[in-house]
């Protein structure tokens, strides 16, 4: 409770530093609106359900995204990671692909699927597809090659091996690739908002700033970083299950 | 056999004659790496026959290739010359009936996995039904003196317990021979000791057969019915003795028997002599 008392005494200070000098008139700029003008387009926007509603489109289209980036991900690194052959063959076209930023798509996505969901989900998926990939390829090679001859003592079959020994010696590795890109998905799929795709908290931001409604803009701009927090803190508590998470994991 | 048979092997025969069949025999077995013109020879013509039941030791300077014959005899190594049949048919592969347990076990246990799911998963392996898991991990956690630690994970546990683990889990496999690869060098005396007396009741209860690598000449007299001695450059048998110890042994009338001395003293001369 102290250190949240401590923290929160700078932007507190400064909020009503900014709410006095532009009462007073020291402060003018159109740019800038009242922070009781703020928290009131803010409680306004709740109040009807835009932002709401908005928020839940951003949401759906950054999970839409990441999951089916964890999917492939997973999929398609653990069959590079135990296959040196597949990996030389793909291996220099993934190189050449990944170095384009995700927002390059945003032409042909919108060409392949029109406005909406899936052509922001697919954007979301292509910058997403890569930390979970790659840690994937890392995390199965680095697998420690003793757990592989037990399975081959053992004689389990190439599911029993994946499911018991490779996916779980490997989801460690596996979950800081899926930690680096839940960060994207929320970063990606306001962009494509803000860019094309009419619809989100994205797009709620750029139409305040486009009518001028500053003291809008500045209320959404409060919101996504207040979604953005809590969804990184929902992460930290996910971190904290974790054991009771592990696939193959038996009493 | 046959192949056997026709063959004379300078292997003598094992304590007691009712057991006098063999579960592994080594014909020749050589490896080497790289092509064949400057190809570095790890082992170099081993012929040996391991007899049902008994417990063989092979001890050896590091480096002399111990490590690679377990390995061939697990089948995780194929024998670039030479043949190595196990009850009778030629070893293609790994194989459940042989059993190994490494000396690295904190490696070759699964670390998201309580001890009770370590050794599970050599049930699971053997398609066990699940709903008899509980009994017969809870018997072999018990032999093994582990009955406390079931729902620990191997990280909490001492050296020591960790190595009982991966002997439950490998007899929890049902093997026919346990092979074994230093299993206790990496523990303190103390501990050491224990385990030897534990293997010792448990391969003349279940009348196992067991094949022993250590570097360690009194280890090898204690534990073994015979020794075999290998020397390097490449691995190759060196010296065979028949330890004519009576069992039960034990750690201080064994150690101070003078037929034990006497084996200490003229294995501890040949190792010297490499």
């Amino acid at each position: 409770m102290q250190r949240f008392v401590r923290g929160a005494m700078l932007p507190v200070l400064i909020v009503l530093l900014w709410e006095v000098s532009s009462r007073t008139g020291l402060l003018q700029f159109e740019s800038l609106s009242r922070p009781s003008d703020i928290l009131a387009a803010g409680l306004g926007g709740l109040a009807d359900g835009s932002t709401l509603l908005a928020t839940w489109q951003t949401f759906e289209a950054a999970l839409f995204g990441l999951l089916l980036a964890i999917l492939v991900g997973i999929l398609a690194g653990t069959i590079l990671g135990l296959s040196a052959t597949t990996e030389r063959i793909v291996g220099p076209t993934i190189e050449a692909f990944r170095p384009i930023p995700a927002v390059a798509f945003i032409p042909l996505s919108l060409l392949l699927f029109g406005f909406g969901l899936p052509m922001e989900g697919m954007i979301v998926t292509y910058a997403c597809v890569w930390p979970i990939l790659l840690g994937t390829i890392h995390a199965v090679r680095g697998i420690e090659p003793r757990l592989n001859e037990v399975a081959r003592v053992l004689e389990l079959s190439f599911a029993a091996r994946m499911w018991k020994i490779i996916l779980p010696a490997a989801l460690a590795r596996i979950n800081v690739g899926i930690r680096v890109a839940v960060g994207f998905a929320l970063v990606v799929a306001v962009t494509v908002e803000i860019i094309v795709n009419p619809r989100g908290l994205g797009y709620s931001l750029i139409l305040a700033q486009q009518s001028l409604r500053v003291d809008l803009m500045y209320a959404q701009l409060l919101w996504l970083s207040f979604v953005g927090y809590a969804i990184n803190a929902a992460l930290r508590n996910v971190k904290v299950s974790q054991p009771a998470l592990l696939v193959g994991a038996r009493p | 056999m046959s192949a056997g048979a026709a063959r004379v092997v300078a292997t003598p025969a094992p304590a007691s004659a009712a057991s006098a069949r063999a579960a592994l025999e080594l014909r020749g077995v050589g490896l080497a790496f790289g092509s064949s013109a400057d190809a570095r020879k790890i082992l170099d013509d081993i012929t040996f026959d391991v007899f049902q039941g008994e417990i063989l030791c092979l001890v050896g300077p590091s480096g002399c290739g111990k490590t690679t014959i377990l390995r061939l005899l697990s089948g995780l190594l194929q024998p670039s010359s030479g043949e190595i049949r196990f009850e009778g048919a030629a070893i293609a592969g790994p194989s459940r009936s042989r059993a190994i347990v490494f000396q690295d076990y904190s490696n070759a246990l699964l670390p998201w996995r309580t001890v009770a799911g370590n050794v599970a998963l050599s049930l699971e392996a053997r398609k066990v039904p699940p709903q008899s898991h509980g009994e017969i991990v809870s018997a072999l956690l018990k032999k093994m003196n582990l009955q406390g630690a079931a729902g620990q994970y191997p990280s909490q546990l001492s050296g020591g317990m960790q190595q009982r683990v991966q002997i439950a889990r490998c007899l929890a496999q049902q093997p026919k021979i346990l092979l074994m690869d230093e299993p206790f060098g990496a523990l303190d005396a103390m501990t050491r000791q224990a385990l030897q007396d534990e293997l010792l009741q448990l391969a003349a209860e279940q009348k196992m057969t067991v094949v022993f690598i250590t570097h360690d000449l009194e280890e090898a007299i204690y534990l073994g019915d015979r020794v075999f001695v290998l020397g390097s450059n490449p691995g190759r048998i060196i010296e065979q003795i028949k330890v004519d110890l009576p069992r039960p042994r034990s750690q201080l009338e064994t150690r101070e028997d003078w037929r034990f001395l006497a084996h200490r003293h003229r294995l501890f001369g040949l190792l010297q002599g490499h």
